[in-house]
């Protein structure tokens, strides 16, 4: 919220940065980096179901997030936050909050049907 | 779950339950049901058949298994309001997955969800789970809390005001025969549901906890025990512990309060 409202008054987050680097360490550096290079879709489809998609650092991985909680397919995710609790997030769950929070989603439109493929793991680089 | 679980425990409850006993009317959504496998099947059962009847919900029932007998408390249910429970028959985790991912596309979204044994779907899930990768659970359990969570809205919009979309999932924390040295432990299984489920802690959240005993020759004792959540009586907010009696002679369920 902090994150949104500042950047929607000053089109910068000079301070927050400090704050999420000390919350989420490195992971905060490469999430910032997968928002500047605008990796993070908010897919939505006619029954108003969304989801978003995150290219990972490599450009060749599609990672489906859901938009209600914090879950990611990717293994960081699965190692440092579900099995050691070590993490808040992995860098795409991050990428994907802070690219909501000040706008600069991609958006994409999809059909219901293509959104439960998308949704069940059967497109991208889900499980 | 509380007001439906607690509809089932008033209706089927023998000796010493009093009419006085209410239930918090905002209870959190979701339940989670461990223990044996049969009572926790007839308990989830006894929840969709009363949910859809006294609440008139319309209830989504994942199973693995069809019913080859139904509790015999259930039968007066049978010609009233079953068309409301549709039970679903999904064989594999993936195909789990791929029907709830699906239900955003319904006209008319189910207000329950129940998926009865996910720790069978998990351990025979076609693409077996690498050690230590706790993906695949995490992976239904997100959905189911994310799917509930758009249904919910969905519900809330319309104008019958029915505005919440409830999960009920039932594990068996120690799945019989399929126990190898690769599988995950239970804890850890137990944990990423309890992380999307939102089943304890808080207290406004509640498992319920079914415990096997064995006492006598023709019936045993279970145990179900509200971990956060307390019922309410005229007189102020009480926990109640409460035992569930199943009568295999007849393979219907009772539920008494335990005197403590």
């Amino acid at each position: 919220m902090d994150l949104q409202r500042t950047y929607s008054e000053t089109n910068q987050i000079p301070d927050l940065l400090i704050a999420l680097r000390f919350v989420f360490g490195q992971c905060a550096l490469q999430a910032l980096d997968l928002v500047d290079q605008r990796s993070v879709t908010c897919l939505s489809s006619p029954s108003g179901r969304k989801a978003f998609q995150v290219l990972g650092g490599s450009g060749r991985l599609l990672y489906t997030c859901f938009t209600s909680c914090h879950y990611c397919p990717c293994p960081a995710f699965s190692f440092s936050v579900l099995r050691r609790n070590e993490s808040l997030m992995c860098k795409h769950l991050l990428a994907a909050c802070l690219s909501q929070a000040m706008g600069l989603c991609q958006q994409e439109q999809v059909s219901d049907q293509k959104m439960t493929h998308i949704l069940s793991g059967q497109t991208g680089a889900s499980t | 779950m509380a007001d439906i679980l607690g509809v089932v425990f008033r209706r089927f409850a023998s000796g010493t339950v009093t009419s006085d006993v209410i239930f918090p009317p905002d209870a959190e959504a979701n339940t989670l049901v461990l223990g044996d496998v049969n009572i926790s099947r007839s308990v989830l059962f006894l929840a969709a058949v009363t949910a859809a009847t006294d609440l008139g919900l319309k209830v989504l029932f994942f199973t693995q298994t069809p019913f080859q007998s139904l509790p015999s408390n259930t039968f007066f249910f049978m010609h009233v309001h079953l068309q409301n429970v549709k039970l679903v028959y999904v064989k594999t985790l993936e195909e789990l997955v791929e029907d709830i991912a699906s239900l955003h596309e319904l006209a008319s979204p189910p207000s329950l969800i129940i998926v009865d044994g996910l720790d069978h779907y998990l351990h025979r899930s076609r693409v077996r789970p690498l050690q230590d990768d706790l993906s695949p659970v995490a992976h239904v359990a997100a959905l189911l809390h994310d799917t509930a969570a758009f249904l919910s809205q969905i519900l809330q919009n319309r104008a019958d005001g029915q505005g919440l979309c409830r999960v009920m999932v039932s594990f068996q924390s120690e799945c019989e025969g399929s126990r190898d040295s690769e599988a995950l432990a239970p804890e850890l299984l137990l944990c990423v549901l309890d992380r999307y489920l939102q089943v304890s802690g808080g207290g406004i959240c509640q498992s319920c906890v079914l415990r096997w005993y064995s006492s006598g020759t023709w019936c045993c004792w279970q145990e179900v025990l509200w971990s956060s959540g307390s019922f309410h009586t005229k007189n102020g907010i009480t926990n109640l512990p409460w035992l569930v009696v199943h009568k295999f002679n007849t393979f219907g369920l009772t539920f008494r309060i335990k005197n403590t």
